[in-house]
């Protein structure tokens, strides 16, 4: 085949171009850390490492939600901790006032340390989270649950929290209806009655008040180990997701991210073959010069 | 018996021989870096009688070419163009609906992640505002996106427009070349034809072909006859009421042949191609997106409650039907105005009940869009993908068209390209040669002078 002297020099020309459009390239991967750097680079890794992200970043927002409920849950607990402390004491006032060794100036005594200890537990019942919801309201969350005689006002609902990108965990809050007659007893308004008891002399009342008041301790343990559960599957939970966000991180980075030692190694033959090309090029322009 | 005087115009005939040899060698040099040159040459013939009378003639200068390569090539440089440019505009869709920030289903996940916090807490304003946000957000995104895609295919009509005028132009010239070529057969006249031929088949591809008489017709993909020897047609560009976008047309007197369709080569085949089929495509995928997102989404905001327990309120303005839902899409004015109206609750329920989060946090996952087939996110991800598809396989196509045209330029080249060495090395042999028979006239000369002095 007859070559000229300009196609000579076209293509040590052409191959130089390439060569140095492929240093370009591998330069940048290696620079940016990325191989896919837009969708068209490789469609599919795109697709696959858009869609892992979509999934990681509702991951994320699920677990924001949990991080939320496990807090909300932790404050719950410590209401609940702090109503089972007074209901404990209110008993131990309770059984101290039902003997007869008490004086009626006695009890009354008692009653008032009694309706001290009820007004603290219908704080920690009405207790806030930091968002400003009431803890233990049920779906009626922006009402205290617990009027001024203890009585609940909220409703049973509870909450299901996304705890990955598909899957629910539920019972993430506890319902002041744990603590009402459809449980056991009605918690706080016992108390509220234990106290009238003890104000009033009113012996028998107070004497028949002592085993609700156990039923009351046994509702709330149960209430707490509840609450207790709660947190433990989203700790679970979140452990488990956390272990899916890191797989779903490696994934991504298998997608669109370079393997440097391949583009090194792609590098250094680019370089190799720039250096030859341009040579190349340089020789042919020597080559032909005496004759042009 | 040739007389001296016969020798003496032998030896004219001959040293005018070997300057039109070297003349063509010098034109040949001067012209090794014209584009679309194709060397020439002169042939020698030898006069009869030799040698009592003899000598030598030269014909009209010829040209290197090859009708069927130069047809490949013309063929090659339609597909170039349109592999070149379709991948030069399709990088452009490309960013439409990638580049410049978030795309589309980043923002859903935005607001998936959001909703998926805010159930639990429904009642916080801070997390009930992120939704919203995160919902503005993206219909502002996909009313971006659109806006760019629009605007890239109506850079590809405007450049559709303005390649018909020079399309226009380059048929006349072509014409012109065909009458200048039927009066003179000059060789530069037939490759100044042949680049025409060129610069028309990266405007509007199609095939030109040389017939029998000489003369050049240009038939454009589907047949219309744009050129046909010295009579060019029209290509016009008129507004078409449907799209707004220019049809195309092979206007010859009266006649008119729509041609829109039929071109798929040439830069003006890659526009046409980004315009009414990819950009189409990706501008029709966004407002299926948009109104399958608007749509979902409203039905299950409507059925859940705000914080006032109140119903039946959409998320999204509701969309009247897929056409142009991208571009309006926007979030409830109502609901952008207060995020208390953010239905996250069952009706009848309290303002702490999430199921509404819970089932608008659900969509997704399920597939509801693209006729229930695709989730939202994998059919905001099929926008892009789809274009990217057609980017890499533009640069795949631009890169082998690109090897293909390189190869045929190199049997050109090996053709009818112009190695100066050898055109060097003509030039000595034909100064030899001039020399030699100017010597041999010296010679005759000095005998014509002595037989004189010697009468």
């Amino acid at each position: 085949m007859r070559i000229t002297g300009n196609r000579l020099i076209d293509l040590t020309s052409s191959a130089t171009t390439k060569n140095q459009s492929t240093v370009g390239t591998v330069s940048g991967q290696l620079s940016s850390g990325l191989r896919v750097t837009t969708p068209s680079d490789d469609p599919a890794a795109w697709v696959a490492a858009q869609r892992t992200k979509l999934r990681q970043v509702m991951s994320q927002g699920a677990g924001a939600a949990v991080a939320t409920s496990r807090d909300a849950l932790q404050m719950t607990d410590s209401s609940l901790a702090s109503i089972a402390s007074a209901v404990s004491q209110v008993r131990t006032l309770a059984v101290q006032g039902a003997s007869d060794t008490y004086s009626a100036a006695d009890r009354a005594g008692l009653g008032d340390e009694v309706h001290g200890l009820f007004l603290a537990a219908l704080a920690s019942a009405n207790a806030q989270g930091s968002d400003g919801e009431y803890l233990l309201a049920g779906a009626a969350s922006l009402t205290a649950p617990f009027d001024a005689g203890g009585v609940y006002q909220g409703d049973a609902g509870v909450r299901a929290v996304p705890s990955t990108d598909t899957g629910l965990t539920a019972g993430t809050t506890i319902a002041g209806s744990n603590l009402t007659a459809a449980n056991g007893v009605d918690v706080l308004p016992l108390l509220d009655r234990v106290a009238a008891a003890l104000s009033s002399n009113d012996l028998p009342t107070l004497r028949a008040a002592l085993p609700d008041l156990d039923t009351a301790i046994r509702q709330i343990s149960l209430s707490r180990s509840q609450t207790g559960a709660a947190m433990s599957s989203l700790d679970q939970t979140t452990a488990a997701r956390s272990a899916l966000e890191q797989d779903m991180q490696q994934a991504i980075s298998r997608y669109v991210e370079v393997d440097t030692v391949t583009a090194a190694t792609h590098l250094a033959k680019a370089s190799q073959a720039l250096l030859v090309s341009q040579q190349v090029t340089s020789h042919i322009i020597q080559l032909l010069a005496p004759s042009t | 018996m040739s007389d001296l005087l016969s020798l003496l115009s032998v030896g004219a005939s001959a040293i005018s021989a070997q300057n039109a040899g070297v003349a063509i060698a010098a034109n040949n040099i001067a012209n090794a870096n014209t584009d679309g040159y194709s060397q020439q040459r002169v042939d020698f013939e030898s006069l009869p009688a030799a040698p009592l009378i003899g000598g030598v003639r030269t014909g009209s200068p010829t040209r290197a070419q090859d009708n069927l390569l130069a047809k490949q090539i013309q063929t090659a440089t339609g597909s170039l163009a349109m592999s070149q440019q379709f991948s030069s505009a399709v990088a452009q869709l490309e960013t439409a609906v990638s580049g410049g920030g978030p795309t589309i289903d980043e923002q859903l996940g935005t607001l998936f992640s959001s909703l998926s916090a805010a159930s639990a807490s429904p009642t916080n304003s801070a997390l009930r505002g992120s939704v919203v946000t995160a919902a503005g957000d993206l219909a502002a995104g996909i009313q971006r996106r659109a806006a760019d895609v629009a605007a890239t295919r109506s850079d590809a009509d405007l450049r559709i427009r303005a390649a018909t005028v020079s399309a226009t132009a380059l048929a006349t010239q072509l014409a012109a070349a065909n009458l200048a070529i039927a009066k003179s057969g000059d060789p530069a006249q037939l490759d100044r034809r042949d680049q025409i031929a060129k610069q028309l088949g990266e405007l509007v591809g199609g095939q030109a072909r040389v017939d029998g008489d000489g003369q050049m017709r240009y038939v454009l993909d589907g047949g219309a006859v744009l050129v046909d020897g010295s009579h060019a047609a029209r290509l016009a560009a008129t507004p078409d009421p449907t799209t707004g976008f220019a049809a195309l047309a092979v206007v010859n007197g009266n006649a008119s042949r729509d041609v829109t369709a039929a071109i798929g080569s040439g830069s003006i085949g890659a526009d046409l191609k980004l315009r009414d089929q990819t950009g189409a495509q990706a501008a029709g995928q966004l407002d299926q997106v948009a109104y399958d997102l608007a749509t979902s989404m409203n039905a299950v905001h409507t059925a859940n409650a705000g914080l006032d327990g109140v119903s039946g309120r959409p998320m999204f303005t509701p969309p009247t039907q897929v056409a142009g839902a991208a571009s309006t899409l926007a979030v409830d004015p109502a609901l952008a105005a207060s995020s208390q109206l953010l239905a996250l609750a069952a009706p009848s329920t309290g303002p702490g009940n999430n199921t509404g989060a819970l089932a608008l946090f659900a969509l997704g996952t399920r597939t509801v869009a693209s006729g229930g087939t695709r989730t939202l996110g994998d059919a905001a991800i099929d926008v892009v993908a789809n274009v990217a598809n057609a980017s890499a396989e533009a640069k795949d196509d631009a890169t082998r068209d690109g090897l293909v045209s390189e190869n045929l330029a190199g049997l050109r080249d090996s053709l009818a390209g112009v190695d100066t060495q050898e055109q060097l090395t003509d030039l000595a042999r034909f100064e030899h040669a001039s020399s030699a028979m100017a010597k041999v006239v010296s010679t005759i000369n000095d005998m014509l002078g002595s037989l004189i002095l010697n009468l």
